[in-house]
């Protein structure tokens, strides 16, 4: 069975055509094989974990805890905080860390770049505590301003940098960031939502020291997510939210709580979720990530040159590192008409301010349309999309 | 039953006619030109359709007793729901224009067309034109 032939929602037609699934930097389809996994533990093994001695609860605990081992694994990480995704995970960085290790007047470096999910806690945390935002721009290149963000470090106690723009489909240059910061002492934090899709990661020597992920765009299911820290960072960190299998004891006069990560995972977690995750981490291991990431930048960078003739404005650069991503705008036709006139046939696009208006406020715009690969996208696909492109323009520009 | 004036009950029969959702798209589109233009220069907060995702201003006037409605959009989309919206209440009485129903949206096939955000937005879209209609009438 080909990859493609493994989605099975990729065999269905929207509007009487096929579907051609381009918003995969917002969600990416599942393989059947979580489909599986969820549904199997549903309806063979549903039970709590971590409490009961039953045979149910022990198959949901071996489940929900290899989840964990396996991203331990993959992203070579020692720890690993299982979240509801990136966003949860970035507000726990700011409750947990934040919290705990920053005071009025300390600084927190972030960029113009980021997905309002690594803004909007800052942000938050700066009103509560009166810590210092300092924001390093986005040149017209589309990449950081490297010379303010070096300025930027003085006195910094937590850098945050997307990985890669959901938006521009840019790669950061972070191993020169993760330097630069922590030779000032600074903890980074990076938002790998767009990156860990697309590349093969090995936390502890790439050398941040908290990175948040969603399973989702990577096969996954929704509701999902984790953070991983280093053990230094790890135990820097205080809960924040309290409850159930986050606790040692507890007494009417207070509690103690547990030392590994289900410190950090107050309530019933996501089970199901995580056995799909990692029939997800699983499958993701039959092809080559590299080999499967060139191949789709290479068609991202087609397809912007090609409507570039068309006569749009591509936003991004589609190197090597970066994510098959390609945002646009025709200078006439409204975006959100252009997705609508796409969906008529079958193609899915965003379009919008993709969670990032700081970005787009610099861009002097006020969104795009984005058209995102993933591995199940060909290139018949993305010639199919060009050509519905050509007519979309020719017929309403 | 809900009532409908004549001109808006065969629009929305001919949208039921069409099948393709391309040409349900191309065929608002062209409503689009029965917006009585609302100049760009006096968009402003109060004119402003909220929830809708792009910018959408509407601008009533009851004169001599008759609905006159003017409005404006950056998307073609917007532009032709707008169209519709003209086609039913232009010229009529205050009294008529506001007894028409938000349904006729649906009736029309239009809400498979719309996204939810796009169906909220028509919405409140509708609703604002029919408080500024009973505004102009209550004072």
């Amino acid at each position: 069975m080909s990859l493609r032939d493994q989605f099975p929602i990729l065999q269905r037609e929207v509007n009487g055509y096929p579907l051609v699934y381009l918003d995969n930097a917002a969600t990416t389809q599942k393989p059947q094989v979580v489909l599986d996994a969820m549904s199997h533990y549903y309806a063979h093994s549903n039970a709590n974990v971590h409490r009961a001695v039953h045979t149910l609860a022990g198959e949901a605990t071996e489940g929900y805890e290899a989840c964990r081992t396996k991203l331990k694994q993959r992203y070579n990480a020692e720890r690993v905080i299982i979240t509801s995704g990136t966003t949860e995970a970035i507000n726990l960085v700011a409750h947990g860390w934040g919290r705990a290790n920053l005071q009025k007047g300390d600084a927190v470096v972030l960029t113009e770049m980021e997905h309002h999910s690594d803004i909007v806690p800052w942000q938050m945390l700066a009103e509560e505590r009166g810590v210092e935002l300092r924001y390093v721009p986005v040149l017209p290149d589309f990449t950081l301003d490297m010379d303010v963000f070096s300025a930027s470090l003085e006195g910094a106690k937590l850098v945050c940098v997307v990985h890669t723009s959901n938006v521009l489909g840019v790669r950061n240059p972070l191993e020169a960031i993760i330097e630069q910061s922590h030779a000032v002492g600074a903890r980074v934090l990076i938002d790998a939502a767009q990156g860990v899709p697309h590349a093969s990661i090995d936390f502890t020597e790439f050398g941040p020291d908290f990175m948040a992920f969603s399973a989702h765009k990577m096969c996954g299911p929704t509701g999902i997510g984790a953070l991983l820290v280093t053990p230094a960072a790890f135990d820097e960190m205080q809960p924040f939210m309290g409850g159930g299998d986050m606790i040692e004891t507890v007494t009417v006069d207070g509690s103690t709580y547990q030392t590994n990560e289900h410190k950090f995972e107050a309530g019933t977690p996501r089970i199901a979720e995580a056995i799909g995750w990692s029939a997800a981490l699983d499958w993701m291991t039959s092809f080559d990530l590299d080999v499967e990431h060139a191949r789709l930048v290479d068609i991202a960078g087609w397809v912007a040159q090609q409507l570039r003739e068309l006569g749009m404005t591509v936003y991004g650069r589609h190197g090597p590192d970066d994510a098959a991503v390609v945002s646009f705008l025709h200078p006439t036709i409204n975006s959100d008409d252009m997705a609508h006139l796409l969906d008529a046939r079958g193609f899915a696009v965003r379009t919008g301010h993709h969670c990032a208006q700081p970005l787009l406020q610099r861009l002097g715009i006020s969104g795009t349309v984005r058209a995102s690969f993933y591995i199940y996208n060909t290139r018949d696909e993305a010639e199919a999309f060009v050509a519905e492109m050509k007519d979309i323009v020719e017929t309403f520009a | 039953m809900s009532f409908y004036p004549a001109a808006l009950q065969e629009l929305i029969e001919e949208f039921q006619e069409i099948d393709d959702k391309r040409e349900r798209l191309e065929y608002l589109f062209e409503l689009a030109d029965e917006v009585n233009e609302f100049p760009t220069s006096q968009w402003s907060d109060v004119t402003r359709v909220r929830g809708c995702q792009s910018e959408a201003h509407v601008h009533i006037e009851v004169d001599q007793g008759l609905v006159h409605f003017q409005s404006g959009a950056d998307a073609k989309m917007v532009q032709g729901m707008m169209g519709i919206l003209t086609i039913a209440l232009e010229g009529l009485a205050p009294a008529q224009a506001l007894m028409i129903p938000p349904d006729f949206a649906e009736a029309m096939g239009l809400l498979n067309t719309l996204t939810p955000s796009r169906s909220n937005g028509f919405r409140n879209m509708f609703d604002k034109v029919m408080a500024d209609i009973r505004l102009q009438v209550e004072g």
